[in-house]
């Protein structure tokens, strides 16, 4: 057993360290979303020159055939510096829902992983995810000619997106059909999300869909290991986030005094630092367990669940923690620390909340 | 023991239901659906707390003689109870809440005269000057100075946590006078006529809901005549003391709470599930909506309680009680909205939540309003005394032989 990154990860990850201390620092952040441009286009550049992009993708889709623990290790880093750039969105998403179409992806796949075209997957629904039976968004024929209807919601990069994959229900089985975002019936709602990503609502009313447009069939499976890999790297991103808070916060607790001592010589705050600890390295360890067991193709949608929903109970309990040692400063959108809780809400409703998942856990016997 | 409020206290329960049915502008009734801070938008409040103050409804639990309703405890809960069951936004609460009782507790008669008219009509907002950045569970560490010079003060340093500053047109505030002995003499309470008086520098602060509802002000050789003065010279933190009685105790804070559970639970019917049917269908939702029920029904109680004039309104603890048990109520009602909301609650939506906005919501208004409550909510625990220094207190009024 080894739950330790590999020396070829550490360097990866120190590179990305640096990378992102240099491009990506708090202050470089909040001033690209105050001026509303979204990701920036140098970074996403610098990422697909570091082969981050092409990591997760096979030799033959034309990847680096990196697996779970390599998204994990990058996922980490993302969290820890509220990387709003689309990794999760375009690459881990998109591209690899694209990917799932096989040769035909092709070129189309290639520009995603240079990064010259950013693709999104529209899965999500006003539920959330769920089982195939309530996935609303359909698939129909009539006369001849394919059509699409539905409703897709919190669609990252849904509205930046020149490659749009959108999972449909045909009939019993997952069907995944690539849509132009510019095709008539499709109308698309982008916004910015609290912690900082792009994303959208997307609506498809009668849109006529090109059989040679329907990237696979009996897709289940399949999108369900695209979700899981995904998932991963957003509770990677949470873990990343914890760490930062936890850190932030016992630092907070040692230097700021009130009645002439710090303020974690208080037992309140001394317990409260201690509690939050004690969530990262849950948190921490289930992560880095669940990676394990995935690279070694042990890791089900059970896993998966557990992993979710103890990254978003841990995590909100840490954040909302770490807002409350921090007092008033803590409630600024000057600090980091309540934008580490945002991204650590946002992880948590997306991809199944805690209570989807637990749920899921409770009722099904391993 | 009588639970009952009376069959007289029918007719002014219809008589206020009239009025609110009635009075409030669309505006108004809009601010109302779109609060989630306990600070109203602060416009329209303002232009509500005019017409109650016509009606002579502004201030329930004022004294008669000083403009309040002279209501008994049972008229003041209807009237907060049809209140709340209508969305209507909170009074901003520095004035009518915490100043303006100070004042008739321990104002002079000019200072009384003076001043509480504004308060009740909403013409003046008081904007409270107390934490600083050295001094916030801390309090009496407070550094802002005052010093005497002629029949002024001149006034030097900084406050912060001052809700609503950059709006506000007077300020009530705690002052340091004399740094020699224990840290809480030698503090002032001054009334502030002004607010841009020469010296004086308001910066708004933005919160993690995005709305600029704090700030700091900074006091650079401020000049304010001695007569602001409350009380005596270096005796400030007992009339300060006096003042966080307004602030922490005897509310009537639960037909807000069961308002919103109200909508929560409309919300929720409404909204499908991915287990299957609507979210309230769902028996762990249920479970934990009945959790939360009862939690808000205990609290109740208790106001109730409270206000009735029960002995448990003379436990020491009393103010602490109820501060932690409303502060950490609403931060459960709001995490209960988000989870409701779910993914419809990631959405930035600044544009939508303005007052008078054209900008439609992406969906519900409980979906529009859940994060923005959420964060702002995170607050309560933090102001008025942080929870854990309100712990603190309720442990030392219990026994300890």
């Amino acid at each position: 057993m080894d739950f330790t990154f590999t020396s070829e990860q550490e360097m990866l990850r120190s590179g990305l360290a640096r990378l992102l201390s240099q491009t990506c620092s708090f202050d470089q952040r909040q001033a690209r979303l105050r001026a509303g441009r979204g990701h920036d286009a140098d970074v996403w550049r610098q990422f697909a020159d570091m082969g981050l992009l092409a990591l997760p993708f096979s030799e033959a889709e034309g990847g680096l055939g990196g697996g779970a623990s390599d998204v994990v290790a990058i996922g980490e880093l993302l969290g820890r510096h509220l990387v709003v750039e689309p990794y999760v969105g375009s690459i881990l998403l998109g591209g690899k829902a694209l990917a799932l179409a096989g040769e035909r992806a092709g070129a189309l796949l290639g520009t995603v992983i240079a990064g010259e075209a950013v693709a999104a997957l529209a899965h999500e629904e006003r539920h959330g995810i769920g089982p195939l039976a309530m996935l609303g968004t359909t698939l129909s024929e009539s006369s001849g000619t394919l059509r699409l209807d539905g409703d897709k919601r919190m669609v990252l990069d849904g509205a930046e997106a020149q490659v749009l994959v959108v999972s449909a229900r045909q009939g019993d089985r997952l069907v995944l059909v690539q849509v132009d975002p510019a095709a008539a019936g499709v109308s698309i709602t982008g916004y910015t999300t609290i912690d900082g990503r792009r994303a959208a609502n997307l609506r498809f009313a009668g849109v006529s869909i090109d059989p040679a447009a329907v990237l696979l069939d009996n897709a289940e499976a399949a999108l369900d290991g695209v979700i899981a890999l995904a998932t991963l790297a957003l509770c990677a991103e949470a873990v990343g986030a914890m760490g930062a808070l936890l850190e932030a916060s016992s630092t907070y607790g040692a230097t700021r005094k009130q009645f002439g001592v710090p303020i974690a010589s208080f037992q309140a705050i001394a317990h409260r630092l201690a509690d939050m600890k004690i969530a990262w390295a849950k948190a921490n360890a289930l992560l880095l367990h669940t990676t394990a067991l995935v690279e070694a193709g042990k890791g089900g949608a059970r896993e998966i669940a557990l992993l979710k929903a103890q990254a978003g109970r841990l995590g909100r309990s840490l954040g909302e923690s770490a807002v409350q040692v921090h007092g008033g400063i803590g409630m600024t959108d000057e600090l980091n620390v309540g934008h580490y809780h945002k991204r650590i809400l946002a992880i948590e409703a997306m991809l199944g909340s805690t209570d989807y998942h637990l749920r899921r856990v409770g009722a099904a016997a391993a | 023991m009588d639970i009952e409020f009376g069959p007289e206290l029918e007719a002014f329960r219809r008589e206020v239901a009239e009025f609110l049915d009635t009075a409030p502008t669309p505006e108004i009734r809009e601010a109302g659906r779109k609060t989630t801070s306990a600070f109203a938008p602060f416009e329209a409040a303002i232009k509500w707390q005019g017409i109650l103050n016509q009606r002579g409804w502004a201030a329930p639990g004022w004294p008669k003689q000083y403009g309040g309703t002279g209501w008994s405890v049972e008229q003041r809960y209807i009237f907060a109870e049809e209140y709340w069951k209508r969305d209507l936004p909170p009074l901003l609460p520095n004035g009518l809440q915490m100043v303006g009782p100070l004042l008739i507790e321990a104002g002079s008669e000019e200072q009384k005269a003076r001043y509480l008219p504004g308060i009740l009509s909403g013409e003046d907002y008081w904007t409270q000057g107390y934490s600083e950045p050295g001094a916030g569970s801390d309090l009496a560490a407070l550094k802002c100075s005052a010093v005497a010079d002629g029949d002024d003060y001149i006034i030097n340093g900084q406050k912060i946590w001052t809700t609503l500053a950059h709006k506000a047109n007077r300020m009530f505030m705690l002052v340091r006078t004399d740094g020699a002995g224990k840290k809480q003499q030698g503090i002032t309470f001054l009334l502030l006529e002004r607010t841009d008086y020469p010296g004086m520098e308001i910066r708004p602060i933005i919160g993690l809901d995005g709305i600029p509802e704090q700030c700091e002000v900074f006091f650079d050789n401020v000049r304010v005549p001695q007569s602001a003065r409350v009380g005596a010279e270096n005796d400030g933190w007992s009339v300060a003391k006096a003042l966080l009685k307004h602030e922490r105790g005897g509310s009537a804070s639960s037909p807000a709470m069961y308002r919103r559970l109200e909508t929560i639970r409309a919300a929720a019917s409404g909204t499908p599930s991915p287990h299957g049917g609507t979210v309230l269908d769902d028996p762990v939702f249920q479970r934990d909506l009945g959790e939360l029920e009862a939690e808000i029904a205990a609290c109740a109680a208790f106001e109730k309680l409270v206000i009735s004039g029960h002995p448990s309104a003379a436990d020491p603890a009393m103010p602490s009680l109820t501060k932690v048990m409303n502060s950490e109520l609403t931060q459960r009602i709001s995490v209960m909205m988000t989870r409701v909301a779910g993914l419809e609650a990631l959405p930035l939506q600044p544009e939508a939540l303005e007052v008078g906005s054209t900008a439609a919501p992406l969906g519900s208004d409980l979906e529009l309003l859940a994060m923005p409550y959420y964060l702002n909510s995170r607050a309560t625990t933090i102001y008025a005394g942080t929870n854990e220094v309100q712990r603190d207190l309720i442990a030392r009024t219990l026994p300890t032989a």
